[in-house]
């Protein structure tokens, strides 16, 4: 198996020699030249050279005459960049769906945005796009202005006709008492037993990706943590640390440590608030209540430390923007450690022991490894599978590779597991927000950056509450990004709620979608 | 008969949550309103799920594009009178998505709206504030015997003169 470096690039350098080009340390550990058709073959060594290998984003790019493809992929404990081009007129490219069914998604998103045809999985009508958008344009070419398009009568697509013979769809959203977010899934059952669902995502589309371009990059950091209202701390980070990559950046390292009180934090209630939210949708409003309420105290944190209460804009390029005031630290360990030692275990009793949730989430949507693998699943979905990534290991960024931690892994696969996965994080960021504080370094919170980043791309992969969150910039040495590409976690674990929800009961749909912690928000920017 | 009906809207009005795009921050903070700390049950106000049964439509968020219909259709569907209160500086103007190619742009480009309660997000405090001052005035409370909350008893009519009288006397000494 090829878990280190060299042994991968060396492989890909033997078995395709002169087919493919590779740049060392661009976009992840190389960035692979590969023509159409060649990609396909470079992706499948990859995959058989290392089990790991899965495609964490598909980036569309305009360079005018060619359209870019570059194809985000991870192995154990790597990242690589597999680059192709196609023309801009008729561009076709294989897919790779054959090969790894994770991609799907994917690649639909690029048809939709880009117009790039992948030969094997084409499809008609939109996947993030409105109904009533027309055909044939796409809004991140350079030459479309998407505000000034004009939108067509929707059109009746297949997905609303009702099913035949003994079936029934079910359709659920986008407004919907179990939905928070707007969002259709069409929910085919046969009796009780789910036979397909299909999603139809894009309600909460706005084109974020588009529109930072015409902003500049300070003004960037404020729209990108808007991306999500619930993980926007590692939205934000994750453009500043891309940004500082292509910078080539030295953040000084108390900036660091607070980025990552910061983002724990930001995991920590988001973990609540998902524990809490799986419980509603499986009847139990009274530990739902309590989640809640025990959330609120850390809410409160995230005031003290960032001024806000959700929206912290605590990260800005080159540092953070407040220092922790050292009279809140009593306050803070105070809050976390009466979290640990008073509410800590009668959540876990609960979570372990309580009759009625064994019962409505054990061997609930259950995912096998080898699923989750293929599926290319992220965080805590991941980790549920027994698949251990967790990106704070693997490449660990700010200060994350001095501090001590735990790496959750639940072996199980179901949605028990993942909630589990969840339970013990929340124990594991309070320890690493204590260490942080223990061993704050001192120094500066900042350094100063020009305005006009230099001409460069960079990707950043960070460890969000859902998962792995991927940033992708590309600068044009102005004061404005070229593209930034963001694939968020729950983009990449619908496809896995899709196939573990088939052939299970419909009653049980809520309680396995939630343990995937989706974030609509998030999957259309 | 009208008397009552007002009374209990006023006293129980039953909310539903639309979110029209909004990034999520919003609705976290709505659903915080339901949670211990905040709890707006004690004010009888109720999430409900169906538009059927709501009199207050919560709107979060820039409408997209293909929420727009959405919205329209889910405030069609709420039986008269109905209120909408939009959520957000999304909701109330577009915020920082105006100007994107997917969204209108604030909720009074689709429906009618009653109150606008600016932050992103606001705080459950100014949600809630917004709520109540909205009742106030669907159900004006009766000024006469109405105490103000610092104990001061509320000016009549005949009393404000002097005191304006007094201020302008305060200017010119
Ligand atoms: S106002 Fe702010 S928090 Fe609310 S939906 Fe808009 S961006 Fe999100």
């Amino acid at each position: 198996m090829a878990s280190n470096n060299a042994d991968m690039v060396s492989l890909l350098e033997s078995k395709f020699g002169d087919k493919i080009q590779i740049q060392k340390d661009v976009l992840g550990t190389a960035a692979i030249i590969a023509n159409n058709g060649i990609h396909y073959d470079v992706f499948k060594a990859m995959i058989e050279a290392d089990e790991k290998t899965g495609i964490t984003a598909i980036t569309g790019l305009d360079f005018g005459a060619n359209l870019g493809v570059y194809y985000h992929v991870h192995t154990t404990n790597q990242f690589f960049t597999i680059k192709a081009v196609v023309p801009t007129v008729d561009p076709k490219i294989k897919t790779i769906v054959d090969i790894h069914p994770g991609a799907l998604f994917h690649e639909l998103e690029v048809t939709d945005l880009f117009g790039i045809v992948f030969q094997g999985n084409e499809f008609d009508g939109h996947f993030v796009l409105s109904e009533n958008w027309p055909d044939g344009v796409y809004p991140l070419r350079k030459n479309v202005d998407p505000t000034k398009v004009k939108l067509v009568p929707t059109p009746e697509r297949e997905f609303n006709k009702p099913a035949e013979g003994r079936e029934v769809k079910i359709i659920i959203g986008p407004q919907h008492p179990a939905l928070l977010e707007p969002e259709k899934f069409s929910v085919t059952v046969d009796g009780e037993t789910v036979t397909k669902v299909e999603p139809r995502i894009g309600y909460v589309h706005r084109g974020i990706e588009k529109t930072t371009e015409s902003r500049t990059y300070l003004q960037d950091t404020y729209l990108v943590e808007r991306v999500c209202g619930i993980c926007n701390a590692c939205h934000s980070y994750g453009f500043v640390e891309t940004v500082e990559r292509i910078f080539n950046a030295d953040v000084p390292e108390r900036a660091q440590y607070l980025r990552v009180i910061s983002l724990e934090l930001n995991r920590l209630h988001s973990h609540l608030l998902t524990l809490g939210h799986a419980c509603l949708e499986i009847g139990y409003e009274t530990l739902f209540q309590y989640f809640w309420r025990d959330r609120e105290p850390i809410m409160d944190l995230v005031e003290l430390t960032t001024g806000n209460r959700v929206y912290g804009s605590l990260m800005t390029i080159g540092g953070v923007r407040r220092d922790l005031n050292p009279e809140h630290v009593p306050k803070i360990k105070a809050v976390l450690n009466d979290f640990k030692t008073e509410k800590m275990p009668f959540f876990r009793k609960m979570y372990q022991d309580e009759p009625t949730l064994r019962l409505r989430m054990k061997d609930v949507g259950t995912l096998s490894r080898e699923d989750a693998l293929k599926l290319s699943v992220v965080g805590p979905v991941a980790r549920g599978s027994n698949v251990d990534m967790d990106i704070r290991k693997i490449q660990p960024y700010a200060a994350y590779g001095e501090i001590p931690f735990n790496q959750i892994v639940y072996t199980d696969g179901d949605t028990w597991a993942r909630m589990n996965v969840r339970l013990d994080e929340v124990e594991e960021s309070i320890n690493i927000i204590d260490y942080v504080i223990d061993h704050l370094p001192s120094g500066p919170i900042k350094i100063d950056l020009p305005r006009s980043v230099p001409e460069g791309e960079a990707i950043a992969c960070i460890e969000a509450p859902r998962g792995e969150l991927f940033y992708y910039v590309k600068s044009n040495g102005t004061d404005m990004p070229d593209r930034v590409k963001i694939r968020t976690p729950t983009f990449a674990n619908i496809p896995s709620f899709l196939k573990t929800a088939i052939g299970e009961s419909i009653a049980d749909v809520p309680s396995n979608f939630v343990s995937l912690d989706p974030c609509f928000s998030c999957t259309d920017r | 008969m009208a008397d009552a009906k007002t009374w209990a809207r006023v006293k129980s009005p039953w909310v539903l949550h639309f979110n029209s795009g909004a990034c999520n921050g919003c609705d976290i903070e709505i659903v915080a309103l339901l949670t211990p700390k905040y709890d707006v049950e004690r004010f009888g106000i109720k999430l409900e799920p169906s538009p059927r049964h709501a009199d207050i439509l919560l709107v979060t968020g820039a409408v997209t594009n293909q929420c727009a219909e959405r919205l329209k259709r889910v405030y069609d569907q709420m039986p008269q009178p109905k209120f909408v209160v939009a959520i957000g500086a999304c909701a109330c103007s577009g915020g920082v998505f105006a100007g994107t190619y997917n969204t209108l742009g604030g909720v009074d480009k689709v429906i009618p709206v009653s109150a606008y309660i600016p932050g992103c997000p606001p705080r459950p405090e100014a949600i809630i504030d917004g709520c109540v001052k909205l009742l106030n005035a669907i159900n004006p409370p009766k000024k006469k015997k109405r105490k103000q909350v610092n104990g001061i008893k509320e000016a009549t009519k005949s009393e404000v003169v002097p005191v304006v009288m007094e201020v302008k006397q305060d200017g010119k000494q």
